[in-house]
C-alpha cells in the first residue's frame, strides 16, 4: 500500500487539510494503521510543542507572534497573486518587483517559523557532562507537576517528562495523594498493578 | 492556499525534523547501558531475568522518547510467602524533582517461586544529555503473609502494602462469607454488581503541583474557601471535625482538614478520603489527604490537623470539572505499633460504593471473574 507523504500526514493532524482532502486522507488513515500511527505521532508532537510553550515560555507573546506569521503568510499570498497577474498580463513594470517580494515575504515567513522552533529548541540547554546538581531540578525551571490521564501518570517538567504507563486496554483506577502523590492501579495478566509518582 | 499551506507544513517538517534523520528514528534500547537495578545482597528476593520487550527510542525533533517496557522476573528466595513488593523508578532527569513506583501487591508466593513485575515507563528527555542509566530501579519494600516486612521503605511502602494486604483480606473474607451463605449464584450475583459499580464509577483526570497552581488550570479570578462535609464512619476510630479548601473553578488549594483521635491507642497516620462535587451534582472520588508523614504522632484524644500545600486540578474528559463541593472521610489509620484500621465493607456501602475504588483484590478478583469464569474464582477464594 502507498503511504501518505509526511506533508499531508502534517496537514491532516493540524487540521490543516482542505475539506475534500481531509475526506480523502482520512479515508487512507482509516485502512493504514502505519500512517494512523504517523498521524498520532504529529499530533503528540503539537501537544508537546503546546505543553513547552505553556510551561517554559510565559512572558512570550504566543498570541502576537501567531498573528505575525499569518500575516507575513497572508502577505506572501498575496504577492503569489501578484506573481500570477503579473504573468498573465505581462506587465513588466510589476514583474519582476512582485516576485522579489513574495520571495521576501517567504524568506520572512520561513524566519518566524524557524524562530518558533529555535525558541522550542533552546529549552534543551546542551550540557555534554553535568554534574548532579546540574541534572536535577533547578531554580529557572517550571515547577514539576503530576498528571493522571487515560495513559497513566506521570510527572512533567517542562519540556521533559517521565510517565509510567497503564498496561494497554486495562481499566486503571486512579487516585491521587494531596501530599503530592498520583496513584494508578490496574489488573494486567491477572495480577494487579500500581503505579505511583510523587513529587519530592 | 493549498500550495502555501502546504509550503508552511513543509516548513515546519524540515524545522522540526532535522533535514537527513528518519522522521522517526528507532534503535532497540541496550538494557545494560539504560536500566540500572538494584537488590541489595540480603534481599529476600532475587533478580532472575531482565526482560526489554519491544522497547525502543525515537527522536522527535529536540527531543527524545524512550519506551522502556520491562519485564523483571524475581524469585522469593526466603523462607515466607510474599504477599507485594514495591520498586522505586528513577530517571536520571528528575532525580531530585521526583520519583516513581512500581508495585505489585495482592500476590501469593511461595519461597523458590518465580514472579514477574512489568514496568512500562515513557521518558521523554532532550537528545543531549550525560551518559549513563536511564533509569534506576531498586527494591523499596517487600511484604510477607505475616505483615511483617523487609526493605528500605523510602517510599513509606510498608504502610501502603499493610493496607493493601488488610483491605484484601477483608475483601476475600466477604467473597467467601458469600460463597458459603449464598452458594454460587449468591457470589456470582455479588461480582455481577461490583463489576456494574467499577464499569459505572466515574473517574477524573488531575494535575497537581507543589506550592502553587496547577498546571494548565481554568482559574478564574477570585477563589473562595469550600468547607469539607464529612461522611460519618461510625467505627472509625478518627473523627473529622472540619476541614476546607481554596476552590478557583476547577483547581483546590492547600486542603486542611481537623481530625479527632477517638480512640485510646497514639495514632501515627490518618488519610481522609476526597470526593468532589461539580456543578451537576456528579460526585467522584478525587484523591485524599494524608497527615504529613513525618509530623504525625496524634495521641488518644488529641486533635491534629491535616496539611497540604499542593494545588490540584480536576478534570474530564479533557474539560475542567468545576467544583462545588467536597466530602471527607476517614479511609485509612495507622496506629502506633504498626496495625491499621480501614472501612468495614459496611461502612463503604451506599453512597461511597458508588464513587469508591474497589480494593486492589476486588479489583483482581473481579477480572478474575470477567476473564476466566466463577469456577475460577472459586477456585482462587479456596486458595488461602
Amino acid at each position: 500500500m502507498k503511504h501518505l507523504s509526511e506533508i499531508d500526514l502534517a496537514l491532516l493532524a493540524g487540521d490543516d487539510a482542505g475539506r475534500m482532502r481531509r475526506f480523502s486522507l482520512e479515508g487512507h488513515v482509516r485502512q493504514c494503521a502505519e500512517c494512523q500511527e504517523r498521524v498520532d505521532e504529529f499530533r503528540s508532537l503539537r501537544a508537546d510543542v503546546a505543553t513547552v510553550a505553556d510551561a517554559d515560555m510565559p512572558d512570550l507573546d504566543w498570541g502576537g507572534l501567531a498573528a505575525e506569521m499569518r500575516a507575513n503568510i497572508r502577505l506572501g499570498l498575496e504577492a503569489g497573486e501578484c506573481v500570477r497577474e503579473t504573468h498573465g498580463f505581462g506587465n513588466r513594470i510589476f514583474g519582476g518587483w512582485s516576485l522579489g517580494l513574495s520571495a521576501a515575504f517567504a524568506c520572512l515567513a520561513l524566519l518566524a517559523g524557524a524562530s518558533f522552533f529555535m525558541r522550542d529548541a533552546r529549552s534543551f540547554p546542551a550540557h555534554p557532562s553535568p554534574t548532579p546538581s546540574q541534572v536535577g531540578i533547578s531554580s529557572s525551571e517550571p515547577l514539576p507537576s503530576l498528571e493522571s490521564t487515560n495513559a497513566g501518570v506521570g510527572l512533567r517538567s517542562g519540556s521533559k517528562s517521565f510517565t509510567l504507563l497503564n498496561h494497554d486496554g486495562a481499566v486503571a483506577s486512579q487516585t491521587v495523594s494531596a501530599q503530592g502523590a498520583v496513584r494508578s492501579r490496574f489488573v494486567d495478566a491477572g495480577a494487579v498493578t500500581i503505579n505511583n509518582v510523587y513529587l519530592e | 492556499m493549498f500550495i502555501w499551506s502546504k509550503f508552511a507544513a513543509a516548513s515546519v517538517l524540515c524545522l522540526a525534523f532535522p533535514v537527513g534523520n528518519p522522521l522517526m528514528a528507532q534503535e532497540t534500547l541496550d538494557p545494560v547501558s539504560s536500566v540500572k537495578i538494584d537488590l541489595p545482597p540480603d534481599s529476600p528476593v532475587t533478580l532472575i531475568q531482565t526482560g526489554m520487550g519491544d522497547s525502543r527510542a525515537t527522536s522527535r525533533g529536540g527531543a527524545i522518547v524512550l519506551d522502556l517496557h520491562m519485564s523483571l522476573t524475581l524469585r522469593n528466595s526466603g523462607a515466607k510467602r510474599v504477599r507485594g513488593v514495591v520498586l522505586l523508578v528513577t530517571a536520571q532527569e528528575f532525580a531530585p524533582g521526583g520519583k516513581g513506583s512500581v508495585a505489585r501487591p495482592c500476590i501469593d508466593v511461595p519461597p523458590s517461586q518465580n514472579f514477574t513485575v512489568p514496568i512500562d515507563i515513557r521518558l521523554v528527555r532532550p537528545v543531549q544529555q550525560a551518559g549513563g542509566p536511564l533509569v534506576h530501579v531498586q527494591l523499596d519494600g517487600v511484604l510477607f503473609d505475616d505483615l511483617s516486612f523487609y526493605g528500605p521503605n523510602k517510599l513509606s511502602s510498608q504502610r501502603a502494602m499493610t493496607f493493601w494486604e488488610v483491605e484484601a483480606q477483608r475483601d476475600r473474607a466477604y467473597f467467601k462469607q458469600t460463597l458459603q451463605a449464598k452458594g454460587e449464584n449468591g457470589l456470582r450475583q455479588e461480582m455481577q454488581a461490583s463489576v456494574g459499580r467499577q464499569a459505572d464509577r466515574p473517574q477524573l483526570d488531575v494535575s497537581l503541583t507543589r506550592n502553587g497552581r496547577a498546571a494548565g488550570s481554568a482559574v478564574p479570578s477570585t477563589d473562595h474557601v469550600a468547607q469539607f462535609a464529612f461522611l460519618s464512619l461510625p467505627n472509625a476510630p478518627v473523627q473529622p471535625l472540619e476541614g476546607w479548601a481554596a476552590i478557583s473553578g476547577n483547581e483546590a488549594r492547600a486542603p486542611q482538614v481537623e481530625v479527632i483521635n477517638k480512640s485510646n491507642q497514639t495514632v501515627r497516620y490518618v488519610e481522609i478520603g476526597w470526593l468532589v462535587k461539580d456543578k451537576s451534582g456528579h460526585e467522584y472520588l478525587a484523591g485524599s489527604v494524608p497527615a504529613s508523614e513525618t509530623t504525625m504522632l496524634l495521641p488518644a484524644g488529641q486533635k491534629t490537623r491535616l496539611l497540604q500545600d499542593t494545588a490540584l486540578k480536576f478534570s474530564r474528559t479533557g474539560r475542567p470539572v468545576d467544583i462545588e463541593g467536597m466530602t471527607g472521610f476517614v479511609s485509612e489509620v495507622e496506629f502506633a505499633d504498626g496495625h491499621v484500621w480501614v472501612p468495614s465493607r459496611q461502612d463503604l456501602s451506599s453512597p461511597l460504593f458508588r464513587v469508591m475504588a474497589p480494593s486492589s483484590e476486588e479489583q483482581r478478583l473481579d477480572d478474575l471473574y470477567v476473564k476466566k469464569g466463577l469456577a475460577a474464582l472459586v477456585a482462587d477464594l479456596s486458595r488461602y
